[in-house]
């Protein structure tokens, strides 16, 4: 039995694998075709948008579908920092990476996606900021977010890689580090609350899409539903990284911390659906999931993959860790799906109007996925990321002494804060 | 140390207890207060078009893309001026509506309908649309446009069109020609109707005009009502038909404006008051959790010798 103490790097394995080239190379073609959209706009054969359906997969899946993955940041930190769940303070660094990744490739493929990007510098002058405008919201919150809070929630394992790999520049590494250190409850409140404001709004964007939107996602509550789901998805995206790290690079298990990030995960999940049934009942709009239809297919599918995942994950079953990851994976599917529905699936436009993305959307979105799945790989090997035993770290420390003389990962005296 | 269940339940309440005051009072609001009447602009300007005497000879059409120095969109057979849809070469159009058997049709015109409380203009991140305060014109501004389309998903009959060809995308959609108002010149589209199908003026006096018409020849209209006097909040374009509205692609709204529907998110957004609580509690509880954290972290570098990680 592993007990987490500590982030160790994934060390003693090659960073630049068969798998690292072939990433590689996805990203060159989607960067390619991005270019190309740049030049040629929106329209043909890049793109199955259309004036009824003006927003496709770049926006509805890879900003409001894959920062809703990337929450692990704010919903993990807010059950570690601020109700004090201390065994997840492990699991922190995952979180906030796959958070900024998610952000960070969300918000360049917005960039992409806008047709007119060049005047999104009105963003830094209040004063033409319309406050009435959910999308402001967003871009005021979501650039903010990613840019400043969860920016410095990421640097701590840089400055350790510097102050390890860099003798010379440990000194301003620590420097930051200590300074940091003495605003970080200001820093992480930032980076709880954006993502809270931003989340929700995402959610509400939607209330502007009146009866387009299916009445079963339709609902006063959206906002607060959508940024619910995003919390879940967090903890579901945390557990699915921790656990491909055990299958990919046999990195052991700390079950007791896993049982938590669990018990939280199940618990949200059922508040979510007892209140997502709750707000449809209130708006009597049961029958519709209630008679076949598309919808109610749709609706049916989120509700079991997600709650369904959730009743498996807090069974006895669910301590087996094949079935745990295979229930994160689903509920992953199904919050995904939700979160998709709003603006897609459940989203009818006018009679005759249709949807479905081209193959130029579909390469570009999987390239800018591929540059945060590429980025994470790259960043477990050289950072202290994932959580380990201490012992793992002086396995490691052991290991890199023999690589590199002279690096001192040891024998560290007390630092007085 | 860690936090007892009931602590934590504690922390929940407290934390969450502006949220929750906030929540229960917006929701025990619509029961009480009525949509908020978002008053026209004094000098409210706009078009009645009667369908019941439009022709479809589609000449507005022609006038419009004259008026806006538009091209005309020949693409459907590279010859008529016949676009199915309003798009970015067409800001007006006349579509036929007409019933499977053919017992049944008529005309329809479609162009912005200048709401009097605006969804596009409530989604605008910049006010790349905005409403002007005396004619209550909604027009959009390049400089200020983003190009992110969530105009296209918040107006709810479907008008702005965005340019899906070039690097350079602007939105199209009808201004009432307010550039040519400017020169005392009249919107592109009423100057060329043969039966004059399709009227300009201040909104009053076309929704006194529409009321006449029905009152002169009554159940000749459906419903005896003029679309856009209340439909979605009021629009400063009117419509009157035989048919009904519906079948027109004229979408069946409620007195409420879609921008209504974010009065919720306002009032929580308020002054940011909510957000500034809620950020000041975690920061609190943040902030005492996170000495206890860096207390752990000096003790257990005492016992390791392993460099604290945050």
């Amino acid at each position: 039995m592993t007990r987490w103490e500590r982030s160790v790097p994934v060390y003693g394995v090659p960073v630049l694998t068969r798998g690292f080239w072939a990433l590689l190379v996805v990203i060159a073609i989607g960067m390619m075709l991005t270019a190309v959209r740049e030049v040629v706009g929106l329209g043909g054969v890049m793109s199955g948008m259309s004036d009824p359906y003006a927003w496709g997969l770049w926006k509805t899946f890879n900003v409001m579908v894959l920062t809703g993955l990337g929450s692990g940041g704010f919903a993990v930190g807010i059950a570690a920092w601020v109700f004090n769940r201390t065994k997840l303070h492990q699991v922190m660094r995952v979180a906030l990476l796959t958070s900024c990744l998610a952000y960070w490739t969300g918000l360049a493929m917005l960039g992409v996606d806008v047709g007119r990007p060049w005047n999104f510098y009105w963003v830094v002058m209040p004063w033409h900021w319309n406050l009435h405008s959910p999308l402001l919201e967003i871009a005021v919150c979501m650039s903010l977010y990613a840019s400043v809070p969860l920016f410095l929630e990421n640097l701590p394992p840089l400055f350790e890689y510097i102050i390890y790999e860099f003798p010379k520049w440990r000194g301003i590494a620590e420097f930051c580090e200590k300074a940091m250190a003495k605003v970080f409850p200001f820093i992480i409140g930032l980076a709880y609350i954006l993502p809270i404001m931003h989340q929700s709004s995402l959610g509400a964007l939607m209330l502007l899409g009146g009866d387009r939107v299916h009445p079963l996602w339709q609902t006063p509550f959206l906002p607060l539903i959508y940024v619910w789901a995003a919390a879940f998805l967090g903890y579901n995206c945390t557990a699915i990284c921790l656990l491909q790290a055990k299958i990919t690079w046999k990195r052991d298990i700390d079950m007791d911390v896993m049982a938590e990030l669990n018990k939280i995960t199940v618990w949200v999940i059922y508040a979510w659906t007892a209140f997502r049934f709750a707000d449809i009942l209130v708006r009597g709009k049961i029958l519709l999931a209630l008679i076949p239809s598309y919808y109610s297919g749709l609706f049916w599918t989120e509700i079991i993959l997600i709650a369904g995942s959730a009743y498996v994950l807090n069974s006895e079953k669910g301590k087996n860790l094949r079935t745990m990851f295979l229930a994160h994976v689903l509920c992953a599917v199904g919050g995904m799906i939700y979160r998709f529905s709003p603006t897609t699936l459940a989203f009818h436009a006018r009679d005759g109007a249709f949807y479905f993305p081209s193959a130029v959307e579909f390469l570009v979105c999987i390239g800018f996925i591929s540059i945060a799945v590429l980025a994470y790989i790259v960043a477990v090997k050289k950072l202290a990321i994932l959580p380990g035993s201490n012992a793992d770290w002086l396995k490691m420390a052991r290991y890199e002494e023999q690589v590199k003389p002279g690096i001192q990962l040891t024998g560290y005296a007390p630092v007085e804060h | 140390m860690a936090m007892t269940r009931r602590e934590a339940f504690k922390n929940l309440a407290k934390g969450s207890l502006p949220l929750l005051a906030a929540g229960c009072v917006s929701t025990a609001l619509p029961e009480v207060a009525h949509a908020e009447e978002v008053p026209l602009p004094k000098g409210a300007l706009g078009l009645l078009y009667d369908a019941t005497k439009c022709v479809g000879c589609k000449s507005c059409m022609v006038a419009c893309n004259q008026a806006n120095d538009l091209k005309p969109d020949t693409r459907t057979d590279g010859l008529h001026q016949a676009p199915p849809a309003l798009n970015y070469f067409t800001k007006n159009i006349v579509k036929l509506y007409r019933t499977a058997d053919g017992s049944d049709h008529s005309y329809v015109k479609q162009q912005c309908m200048h709401c009097a409380d605006p969804s596009c203009v409530s989604a605008c991140m910049f006010e790349g649309l905005r409403k002007d305060k005396e004619t209550g014109i909604v027009w959009w501004l390049g400089s200020k446009c983003v190009g992110c389309r969530y105009c296209e998903i918040a107006c709810p009959f479907h008008i702005p069109a965005f340019t899906w060809d070039g690097f350079n995308p602007k939105i199209t959609k009808c201004e009432l020609c307010r550039e040519r108002l400017g020169k005392g010149l009249q919107p592109g589209c009423t100057t060329v109707c043969p039966t004059q199908a399709v009227i300009y003026g201040r909104r009053e006096d076309l929704l006194m005009e529409a009321k006449r018409r029905i009152a002169v020849s009554p159940g000749r209209y459906f419903e005896n009502r003029v679309y856009g006097e209340t439909e979605g909040g009021s629009t400063q374009v009117l419509y009157l038909s035989r048919v009904a509205f519906d079948k027109l692609g004229l979408p069946t709204l409620g007195d409420e404006s879609l921008p209504e529907r974010l009065k919720y998110q306002h009032k929580l957004y308020k002054w940011l008051a909510l957000p500034v609580a809620l950020y000041a509690g975690m920061v609190m509880f943040a902030g005492k959790n996170f000495k206890e954290h860096a207390h752990h972290l000096v003790e257990d570098q005492k016992k390791t010798g392993l460099r604290p990680q945050l």
